[in-house]
């Protein structure tokens, strides 16, 4: 009875770290066993207080490493960041290396870029979104703005709505990659966000640059005749006004639009559009696109996947009524009210569903984000089609009564006849960020892991194996083998290893080769420069024990002098060689990442924790885009950290010496 | 004595050749070939001016070849010319031993001239961060030695856990962020006041605003490794037996601490410096690098990347005997300080 209340009370007095410890134990050596030797252990605890049991050296590190609490800590975080590297990866399947996203980039980390303001809910008259942030207006002509409104490094944010603007009764709204648009119910238009491009005003010296097409001073001065609008649009750093008669107005950077002077010569449209480096626009005779340039969106095709056909084939005496556009294709909308698409679609991208008999697309509900296309249907059906790597273009369950549609970017969302939210999907923000190309860094981090891992580990087993093998031989055999063997050791040794290795890296790299080999060419020489340590302790191990009894034994035995090196002297230097390992395995990641970071490791698209840092090198990306080192750094600071922890454990744990502290 | 330290010195420069030999060979990969390019403009300046019939490319080519040392095939002749221990075609030497390192493309320079000044600031740079490192680390290990246990030692050990887990230009992201962009103490990069000429006084304490924030950085990097090593020497230190002697004759703690323990604890550590004091050298590149200092890794990065090798071999040359020198120092210090050494070899 006492001894039961004892074990109660041991039970109750576990620490968290300890019961984890047990977790691990138990899996290991399973729960019975485990149980049965701690009821023994209280037993003989009670029994005999003061004497210790016997058990052999194996049992008695493991259970010397599972009783340090810290230890056991880092373990188990060593453990779960293995199983979320390697299992990470399998969940996300639209994950790719080489994605970027121009209008995604730096975003910084968080979730707002869908969460339309309470007041706005209810009340919505247009959103509009084109790249990080979102504008919303409500029937009460005041403007609202959500996501991430932080432009780069100009210090700028797009939720510092001018005061004018909040005053003024505002009816039209447009948002841009870095600027939005809006015209009060006088016409006055009115812009704000980054503006070094033209985006919006007029000013003496937008009309001395040559790389800006300046707003109308008429426009901006006098403001436009509201009623007559047919079209306000934003893309890139520009803006277009499109008029009811087929007037133009569209003013920004020419940079951003290589084709934009070919708009400016007073020609009449019936629609225009944005895409990333073109502005198109449908002319009046509806005849096809008009873009001022050949070979762009000559041919069209009724889906995604399907046959492309010569434009004026395709549309065969058809009109074009109206388009939408992504980054880089249109979905049109023709007289006799079906939809046909024209421009590039990657392989990926989610084609038109099949429509009923008879039901076709409200041509006014139909929007286009930075890659999908969305709309509602005559029957009240809401679908998006086009690429779906940010889950935009995954329509949800609930969209009854949505009679309107609002698409921008990655988001789109569903108003119904009273302008009440209906349903919104699409992209919410991203965790940690994304990175100067536009990807997603948690993502990346969870894709790179594997990579400096993998590197890591196979440099450390290359170096471990050259390492153990010289060791064993010039410690076992001694004489001349060991002078040669040494000699060489030292020279190794001798080598800068920093400088050396990049040498190495920089040249083969000029070699032409694709990634993996230059991959595992980086672990070869991570290998091959840094098993002098191990070397030179195993031949130290090997060269004591080499006098023991149980060798001469083994002599005496007539057992060969290989098998004597091998099957009787190296399991005895295992645990130097177990904790070296680890050690080691730690400093290789290291190296790895320092390495990429300064560009000689791992190339570009493929992740690795290193490489993500090397944007990091400058003072403005430090301090103004935080999130695209810290998030990395602390991944790969954990990972070492704990791996080190393990290590000094092991050390601690496994040297005889030790033993007589506790 | 004399003797061991002549056996090394002889020893070193086998080495050093061996090195050399394979450095010369990596250096071979590089698809540069300086003769043809020099008899490729030669020849193309020429033919503007003359009829090119009457030019022969390739006995310009050959020309060049020979002024290089590089017409024959053989690896072992042109590593001996290089070297300057084997006559060029027309019977001269002109190796690295005749004083002739390489010229530099990128700079349009001999390559000695260029390497002069970052070689300064790299040996200036390290021997303050070492200087600096080695002041703060040894009284550091000693007291986390002596008060082994205490919750101060114990807080120094996770520090240090993290001071060599850590990657280095991860301390050098942060120290950017916390001195220049938190609290704007420092210049983020770059060796001098952009555009400034001063002089005497003003141009040191100039000089020391640019590189402190470098220095406490690579300070703070070192001092993981260095304070477990010193601490664990220590400890070493204070259970031999003489340290018990020290104690029964009454010898008092400070003393028994100093002077018994901490020479006995010093033999590894003096051992331990040189070589730390190697791997600073090669981990300053990363600084160097980070912070825009004009020193011998920079260069070396910016020469890799421009392709302009033979800066880059003469860097590696540097390295390489700095690593040599240091570990000739370690023998002889070992050879100085454990008189087993010299009996043994």
């Amino acid at each position: 009875m006492a001894n039961k209340n004892n074990q109660n009370n041991n039970r109750e007095k576990r620490g968290f770290f300890e019961t984890i410890g047990g977790w691990c134990r138990r899996l290991f050596f399973g729960g019975a066993n485990e149980y049965a030797r701690e009821s023994e252990e209280a037993k003989k605890k009670a029994a005999t207080d003061d004497s210790e049991d016997i058990v052999s050296p194996g049992k008695q590190v493991v259970r010397k490493f599972f009783s340090r609490k810290l230890a056991v800590g880092a373990l188990c975080v060593v453990i779960a960041m293995f199983i979320l590297v390697i299992v990470g990866p399998m969940l996300m399947p639209k994950y790719t290396d080489s994605y970027t996203e121009v209008t995604q980039r730096s975003v910084p980390p968080g979730f707002n870029m869908m969460s339309v303001p309470s007041e706005l809910k209810n009340d919505i008259k247009m959103i509009d979104s084109y790249g990080s942030f979102t504008v919303g207006l409500s029937n009460s002509g005041k403007v609202y703005v959500w996501g991430q409104g932080g432009i780069s490094t100009t210090g700028l944010d797009m939720k510092d709505i001018p005061e004018e603007i909040l005053n003024a009764n505002i009816v039209m709204i447009a948002a841009g990659i870095d600027h939005a648009i809006a015209i009060d119910e006088n016409g006055k238009i009115y812009g704000w966000g980054y503006n070094r491009f033209g985006q919006y005003g007029w000013s003496e010296e937008f009309e001395s640059n040559p790389n800006i097409a300046t707003m109308p001073l008429e426009l901006y001065e006098n403001g436009i005749d509201v009623s007559q609008i047919k079209k306000l649009a934003c893309g890139n750093q520009c803006t277009a006004i499109l008029m009811q008669d087929g007037t133009l107005y569209i003013w920004g950077n020419r940079h951003a639009y290589a084709n934009l002077d070919s708009f400016l010569r007073g020609l009449k449209f019936k629609d225009i559009s944005f895409t990333l480096n073109y502005v198109v626009a449908v002319p009046e005779r509806g005849n096809g696109i008009y873009t001022g340039t050949r070979g762009l969106y000559e041919y069209a095709r009724t889906n995604i996947g399907g046959e492309a056909v010569a434009m004026t084939d395709f549309l065969d005496g058809r009109k074009i009524e109206s388009i939408v556009s992504t980054t880089t294709s249109i979905c049109m909308v023709l007289d006799d009210g079906s939809v046909a698409l024209t421009g590039d679609f990657t392989l990926d991208a989610l084609p038109i569903p099949d429509l009923q008999e008879g039901e076709y697309f409200i041509p006014e509900t139909i929007g286009a984000g930075t890659y999908h296309f969305s709309g509602i249907t005559n029957l009240g059906n809401v679908y998006s089609w086009g690429r779906d790597t940010l889950n935009q273009a995954s329509v949800p369950k609930n969209t009854d009564g949505a009679t309107k549609l609002y698409v921008g970017a990655f988001q789109n969302y569903a108003v119904d006849d009273n302008d009440d939210l209906v349903a919104k999907w699409g992209l919410k923000g991203y965790l940690f960020g994304t990175d100067t190309y536009g990807a997603d860094i948690f993502q990346r981090i969870i894709n790179g892991g594997a990579m400096t891992m993998t590197v890591g580990a196979v440099a450390v087993i290359i170096s471990s194996i050259i390492g153990i093998i010289i060791g064993c031989v010039s410690g076992y055999f001694g004489g001349k083998v060991d002078i040669a063997l040494m000699r060489i050791t030292e020279i190794v040794n001798a080598i800068p290893f920093l400088p050396f290795a990049l040498i190495l890296s920089a040249i083969l790299s000029q070699v032409s080769m694709s990634s993996n080999m230059r991959i595992l060419i980086l672990m070869c020489i991570l290998g091959v420069l840094t098993w002098t340590g191990l070397a030179r302790l195993v031949r130290g191990q090997v060269l004591s024990s080499r006098e023991s009894e149980y060798v001469a034994a083994a002599k005496a035995m007539g057992v060969k002098e290989s098998r004597i090196a091998f099957k009787h002297i190296l399991p005895n230097i295992m645990s130097v060689i177990l904790v070296s390992l680890t050690l080691n395995f730690a400093t290789c990641m290291l190296t790895e990442a320092s390495f990429s970071y300064l560009g000689f490791g791992v190339p570009y698209p493929q992740p690795s924790w290193g490489n993500m840092l090397n944007g990091a090198n400058n003072a403005t990306v430090i301090t103004n885009y935080w999130w695209q080192w810290v998030f990395t750094a602390l991944f790969l600071s954990i990972t070492t950290i704990c791996i080190n922890i393990v290590g000094d454990a092991l050390r601690d744990v496994m040297d005889p010496k030790s033993n007589t502290k506790e | 004595m004399g003797k061991y330290i002549l056996k090394r010195i002889g020893y070193m420069f086998v080495v050093l050749l061996i090195l050399s030999f394979l450095m010369y060979l990596i250096y071979n990969l590089v698809p540069n070939n300086r003769a043809y390019t020099d008899a490729r403009s030669e020849y193309q300046s020429q033919a503007r001016g003359q009829n090119a019939n009457l030019l022969d490319f390739d006995e310009i080519y050959l020309k060049y070849q020979r002024q290089y040392g590089t017409e024959t095939n053989n690896l072992a002749i042109r590593y001996l010319r290089w070297v300057g221990v084997y006559p060029l075609y027309d019977g001269s030497y002109n190796g690295l031993l005749q004083g002739n390192f390489g010229y530099s493309y990128e700079y349009k320079k001999d390559v000695i001239e260029v390497i002069g000044a970052p070689m300064k600031n790299t040996i200036f740079i390290n021997i303050f961060a070492t200087i600096l490192a080695l002041a703060i680390t040894i009284p550091l290990g000693i007291i986390c030695a002596v008060k082994k246990g205490s919750k101060g030692d114990q807080a120094m050990q996770v520090v240090t856990i993290l001071g060599y887990s850590l990657p280095t230009f991860l301390f050098a992201i942060l120290g950017i962020w916390i001195f220049c962009s938190l609290l704007g103490i420092f210049p983020p990069s770059g060796m001098k006041t952009p555009g400034s000429n001063y002089t005497g006084w003003k141009y040191f304490i100039d000089r020391l605003y640019y590189i402190s924030l470098p220095l406490i950085v690579m300070t703070f990097c070192s001092l993981g490794s260095m304070t477990r090593y010193v601490r664990a020497s220590m400890i070493d230190a204070l259970s031999m037996d003489c340290i018990r002697t020290a104690r029964a004759k009454g010898v008092r703690e400070k003393a028994v601490i100093y002077s018994h323990a901490w020479r006995n604890a010093l033999i590894p550590v003096v051992t331990l410096v040189v070589g730390w004091f190697l791997g600073i050298f090669a981990g300053s590149l990363i600084f160097e690098q980070m912070f825009g200092l004009n020193g011998m890794g920079d260069l070396m990065i910016s020469s890799l990347r421009k392709a302009d090798f033979d800066v880059v071999m003469l860097v590696q040359m540097f390295y390489v005997i700095m690593s040599l020198l240091g570990n000739l120092i370690i023998d002889i210090v070992y050879g100085l300080v454990d008189p087993r050494v010299r009996v043994n070899k």
